[in-house]
């Protein structure tokens, strides 16, 4: 009930301004345009050998958009934490809520899914609107078969995401580092171009990253391939799940401690 | 059993984070605060900005660690009972941004309600019993962002109590509210405790609020207490004195470090230059003393004496005054 009423109050304070809602949807969308246009008109087409050949799927706006709705679902969690954080700082409620009998982690989570809820909506819009302006093949049975791959990376996002939670306790400006580190994860999962022409050290970082590996999976269902095809991408995404959550609930435990060293106090 | 017991409380702020391996300064806030407060009491602590008031409350409260020493809450340990002791308790901390400015007071005392796992019966009735208490009920659809500042912070009373604590604490309630609102908030809270059985400790620096409210008053300087006692208690340090207060103009504080004698500057006023100075000065002194000043180039406006007040207590403890 408790976890409720965090997102409930999220929910309530965001649509008391719900203009955020277009701005956001645009953006998103804007975004995918430009670079399914860019990549048809340095491909020559939506087709592409090269990347057929690389990555099995060769039509540009499909690998496009798949990259694209996997980041945003894999940047979600992170700005939910890092901004919720700091939304709250900046109302000056964050001690409020740590006085009460609440734990810090439940209401952070209850932050954070509040926005990831918006989030994932308008992420939601953005694909429809794709798959319709881009005539993605997409069919009920890839959908279908998606979804299962959909929520074990969520969860592995999520784990990833809460590292964040526990930087922003400690460090509180870290909006924008995080803001960098999204963009530059686009480059090395692999959103928009496939990691091969990479040099092999980037690849390897890319590799470390839970998003790499969601959108491989994707991107195989969308081919065709089976689930025993895609065992081996998903077990290195389980093992990344489990490692990102220790990690982060490590992490998180450590910065709860050091914050009460150091006061609660933003600004 | 007290309500509160803390013992040899200190406390440093670090100057950066304190990262492993990382050398870092750590600043003194709080150097060893020991005092009881037992249930059903009013106690304030009195202190200058800067003197470790609101950190001893967050210590209290459990919203920061001490360095050292110890507390206890309603038998509980600060360090080691946290969630027990949040259950119990409930602050009013300082300034006005406590609250959610986008919902309205309704929405924020449901929000609180539910984060202190207020049961399910008796939210609403309670939520209701509060708003009526501090007078929002009319109000309680408006969002607190159009609320005025003495609105806010009766809310943030409200909140304080969704939980039915059995000790509140306040810091500085009173500050920045205008002269009705204050006289609402020292009202209420008198009659927390003399009707609600609340034990509650505040912190002030208003010396009369502290007068007027407190069963007991630590006076806290420098992150140490420096005396404590009732009202009428201390008072008794400086009874036999008579208190003066001296206008000046055109004085320059500086020189009072060499005077003969304590005097503390109570008021400054640099547009118009003038000073209010005040001790407690013997009968027989007194010329003396304004011979010093006129000395000084100081232009003497007018001389009182005054019933001794908890200021001079402090003034007598530190040699100088608590100032706005
Ligand atoms: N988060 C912090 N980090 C570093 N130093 C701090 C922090 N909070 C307070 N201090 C320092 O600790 C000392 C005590 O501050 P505190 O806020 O407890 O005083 P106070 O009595 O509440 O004063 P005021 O009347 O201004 O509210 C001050 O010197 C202050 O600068
Ligand atoms: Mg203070």
């Amino acid at each position: 009930m408790s976890l409720l009423a965090v997102i409930e109050k999220e929910l309530r304070m965001f649509f008391r301004y719900p203009l955020r809602v277009i701005s956001v949807t645009l953006i998103g969308i804007v975004f995918l345009l430009q670079f399914v246009f860019f990549g048809e008109a340095v491909l020559g087409g939506r087709y592409s050998q090269i990347l057929a050949s690389s990555t099995g799927l060769g039509d540009y706006p499909t690998y496009a958009l798949i990259g694209y709705i996997l980041w945003w679902l894999f940047a979600s969690p992170m700005e939910a934490y890092v901004w919720g954080v700091r939304r709250e700082l900046q109302r000056g409620t964050l001690e409020t809520n740590v006085l009460a009998p609440i734990r810090m982690i439940k209401f952070l989570i209850g932050l954070s899914l509040g926005w990831i809820l918006i989030d994932n909506v308008l992420m939601g819009i953005v694909f429809i609107f794709g798959v319709i302006v881009f005539k993605i093949p997409v069919s009920f049975i890839i959908i279908l078969k998606a979804v299962p791959i959909l929520i074990l990376s969520f969860i592995a996002f999520l784990g990833f995401g809460m590292i964040f939670a526990g930087l922003v306790m400690l460090f509180k400006h870290i909006g924008p580092l995080t803001q960098i580190f999204e963009f530059g994860v686009m480059f090395l999962s692999g959103v928009f171009f496939p990691t091969t022409v990479m040099p092999k050290t980037v690849q390897a970082i890319g590799n470390a990253i839970p998003l790499t590996h969601a959108i491989e999976a994707i991107r195989g269902i969308f081919i065709g391939k089976s689930y025993a095809e895609l065992i081996p991408t998903i077990e290195i995404l389980l093992v990344l799940t489990f490692f990102y959550w220790l990690i982060s609930y490590a992490l998180f435990k450590y910065a709860e401690k050091l914050t009460r060293v150091i006061g609660y106090g933003g600004y | 059993m007290y309500a509160i017991e803390a013992e040899n409380l200190k406390k440093s702020y670090p100057k950066k984070i304190p990262l492993p391996f990382r050398k870092v300064e750590w600043v003194n806030a709080v150097n060893g605060i020991s005092f009881k407060v037992k249930k059903g009491e009013l106690f304030g602590l009195l202190g200058p900005n800067g003197a470790g008031k609101t950190t001893t409350i967050k210590i209290l409260t459990t919203l920061l660690e001490p360095s050292g020493g110890d507390a206890k809450i309603l038998g509980y340990d600060i360090r080691r009972d946290v969630r027990e002791i949040r259950r119990r308790i409930n602050l009013v901390a300082e300034g006005e941004r406590t609250l959610y400015w986008r919902l309205s007071a309704y929405e924020n005392l449901k929000y609180f309600a539910r984060i202190y796992y207020v049961p399910k019966s008796v939210e609403k009735e309670r939520i209701e019993e509060l708003l009526k208490l501090v007078g929002l009920w009319e109000r309680r659809n408006d969002l607190v962002m159009g609320f005025s500042r003495g609105m806010k912070q009766r809310l943030a009373i409200a909140k304080a109590l969704i939980n039915d604590p059995e000790v509140l604490f306040l810091d500085e309630p009173t500050l920045g509210l205008d002269v009705q609102s204050a006289i609402f908030v020292r009202e209420f809270v008198r009659k927390l405790v003399d009707e609600h059985k609340k034990t509650v400790l505040l912190t002030t620096h208003y010396m009369a609020e502290a007068e007027e409210l407190c069963d007991r008053i630590a006076i806290i300087d420098h992150g140490k207490i420096i005396a404590l006692d009732t009202p009428e208690g201390l008072k008794r340090l400086v009874k036999d004195e008579d208190a003066v207060e001296i206008k000046v103009k055109d004085f320059n504080p500086e020189k009072l470090r060499d005077a003969p004698f304590a005097l503390a500057i109570v008021k400054e006023d640099p547009t118009s230059n003038l000073t209010t100075l005040r001790g407690q000065i013997d009968e027989e002194d007194l010329p003396k003393v304004v011979e010093w000043l006129v000395k000084n180039n100081a232009k003497i406006l007018s001389v009182e004496e005054k019933e001794p007040t908890l200021e001079d207590v402090f003034i007598k403890l530190t040699g100088r005054a608590i100032r706005d």
